[in-house]
């Protein structure tokens, strides 16, 4: 049996409102899990550089598109480029609905995403269960018991 | 020659037959026939002149030899080439080639009248001062006896003017295909920019919303005489609501202000522009005048050096330069005073201005993004709407002038502005 850990939901987005309402509707709908929030793309990817995963830290990544500096798709694109944090799933927030983004992000390698204002009841029902499988993920990999 | 078979007439017709005859006999028959045939053919020749003489009215003539030497030449087809009916005649019609058309093009052609066929098509032609004009083209073949073209017949129309509306047309259909493409990414900016702000109003209406059940869950439960808890009362009037408030006004504030600057660039393409000569070290010396205030806050140094005059709209231009200069303040470089320079040359009839700063600089992957709508480069940290540099780059293209930055972060910026450049110095008011 693997440990269950929590997994800590890091709150990518310069929009400070937004911020606030994701984590605020994320706890009103009763999801767990702590959060972090980052206000851009450069602050989320010097967390990473500070702090390599371990094999027992978790993290879930919502990550707003329309930043200034680094972008969302930027952020995106290096975390999946990264073999120790391409593991870590991460769902795109975006206010459009702009086919041609979807499809990049996609492409590049992104669980899900999300055009805002959301629904917040489906969103969190989405965390709490790749929260589930997010211990999984990292789990170093032995041989088989 | 046929012989009139007489036995099958009857008598009445015989007599009648004679009678003709003596007639005949009696008027010259060969001198009536001739005069005749003659009076046609006068009637023939003057007809076909005057045909000959409508079509060297409306068009260009030539005939050459089944060899493609040219054999005769009207007179429009000299004023059109410029050349002579002398230098014309006896040459064939590479002496007009504009190399414009390939060599399948004209084997197309001689193979298509050789065969003893008409050809249709339009040529661009060369004329004798270098110039060149287009000429719709019908070729006619005269075809001999032996089936074979004798000579050929090409009947022109000057289509020059057509060909340049032809080209103007085009050129204008691609700049509009650019025009909607930019208009286009506005739209997409502006659409989720405004989003921005709703999804804040949509959000933070839905807790205050919320807040204020918890308030009514409260007041329901009103204890015995009359008081209600104020323990629970607290959060939702400490902090649910007046956060709520805060993030809601300031997206309906937001939301104004995008309005309003997309209302101001709207209106851009509609102020009419007086274009004259500008002396430009006097309009810069009146905007640094202007920010004299803000420029000693920050010990700024500026230098201007002479600048060549253009020809542009006063106001807009200011409002460029002015922009420029308001940015070079904005995003200047705390651990250094700032530093400013203008300059400018004259280049192939433009006036090339530099606005140079010693400030943050821009980084290569934002250099091009400084002119999107509502584009923003430290949203934190400095004031504004993000429409400066949009506006700018409108307020060029309507003169004919353009904007670009070079930048190296960390080191500064230089501005790039060019406008028709004028020769005679300015007048002074």
């Amino acid at each position: 049996m693997t440990q269950t850990q929590m997994p800590t939901i890091l709150i990518v987005e310069d929009d400070e409102g937004h911020a606030i309402l994701i984590r605020e509707n994320l706890e009103a709908a009763g999801v767990p899990y702590p959060m972090q929030h980052f206000r851009d793309g450069q602050a989320v990817l010097d967390f990473f550089a500070a702090r390599p995963p371990q094999p027992s830290s978790t993290y879930i990544v919502l990550l707003d598109i329309r930043m200034p500096k680094v972008d969302g798709i930027e952020v995106l694109r290096r975390m999946k480029a990264d073999p120790a944090f391409k593991m870590i799933p991460v769902i795109m927030l975006t206010t459009t609905d702009d086919v041609r983004e979807v499809q990049r992000c996609h492409q590049i390698g992104c669980s899900g995403y999300i055009q805002k204002p959301v629904d917040y009841d489906k969103f969190a029902e989405s965390i709490r269960r790749i929260g589930l499988f997010v211990p999984l993920l990292l789990v170093p990999q032995v041989g088989a018991s | 020659m046929s012989s009139t078979d007489y036995s099958a007439f009857s008598h009445a017709e015989l007599i009648q037959r004679l009678q003709a005859l003596e007639q005949a006999a009696a008027s010259d028959p060969t001198r009536s026939e001739r005069a005749r045939l003659e009076q046609d053919l006068l009637a023939t020749v003057k007809e076909l002149r005057d045909v000959k003489a409508a079509l060297d009215e409306h068009s260009i003539v030539a005939i050459t030899d089944p060899a493609g030497r040219i054999t005769y030449i009207n007179d429009k087809f000299c004023a059109i080439s410029q050349y002579s009916r002398a230098e014309l005649i006896g040459q064939d019609h590479r002496i007009i080639n504009s190399r414009h058309h390939s060599k399948e093009f004209f084997r197309d052609l001689w193979s298509t009248i050789g065969r003893g066929q008409v050809w249709h098509g339009e040529i661009k032609n060369r004329a004798k001062d270098g110039s060149y004009y287009w000429v719709e083209t019908t070729i006619f073949p005269f075809v001999g006896a032996g089936g074979k073209p004798i000579q050929y017949v090409a009947i022109r129309t000057d289509i020059t003017k057509r060909k340049a509306d032809e080209a103007a047309m085009q050129h204008i259909a691609a700049e509009l295909a650019e025009k909607n493409k930019e208009l286009e990414a506005i739209v997409y900016t502006v659409s989720h920019d405004l989003r921005s702000p709703l999804v804040n109003v949509q959000g933070f209406g839905k807790q205050l919303q919320r807040a204020c059940e918890t308030i009514r869950t409260a007041t329901a439960a009103v204890g015995e005489g009359g008081a209600v808890p104020v323990a629970s009362l607290k959060q939702p009037v400490e902090v649910a609501i007046p956060q709520a408030l805060r993030f809601i006004n300031a997206g309906v504030s937001k939301m104004e202000a995008l309005l309003a600057g997309l209302l101001r660039y709207s209106r851009l393409g509609r102020i009419a522009l007086t274009i004259r000569p500008l002396n430009m070290n006097g309009m810069i010396a009146e905007i640094l005048a202007a920010m004299k205030f803000q420029l000693d806050e920050a010990r700024a140094e500026v230098d201007v050096a002479p600048l060549p005059i253009c020809a542009a709209d006063s106001v807009q231009t200011n409002q460029v330069f002015a922009n420029l200069l308001d940015n070079a303040l904005k995003y200047r470089d705390a651990t250094r005073l700032l530093r400013i320079s203008i300059r400018g040359t004259v280049r192939d009839g433009q006036a090339i201005y530099e606005v140079a700063d010693n400030g943050v600089g821009i980084s290569p992957e934002h250099q091009a993004k400084v002119f999107e709508i509502f584009h923003r480069l430290n949203p934190d940290t400095t004031s504004g709407e993000g429409l400066g540099l949009t506006i700018a780059q409108r307020v060029l293209e309507r003169q004919k002038g353009r904007i670009w930055v070079e930048s190296r972060p960390g080191v500064g910026s230089v501005f790039f502005v060019t406008l028709p450049a004028v020769e005679a110095p300015a007048e002074r008011a």
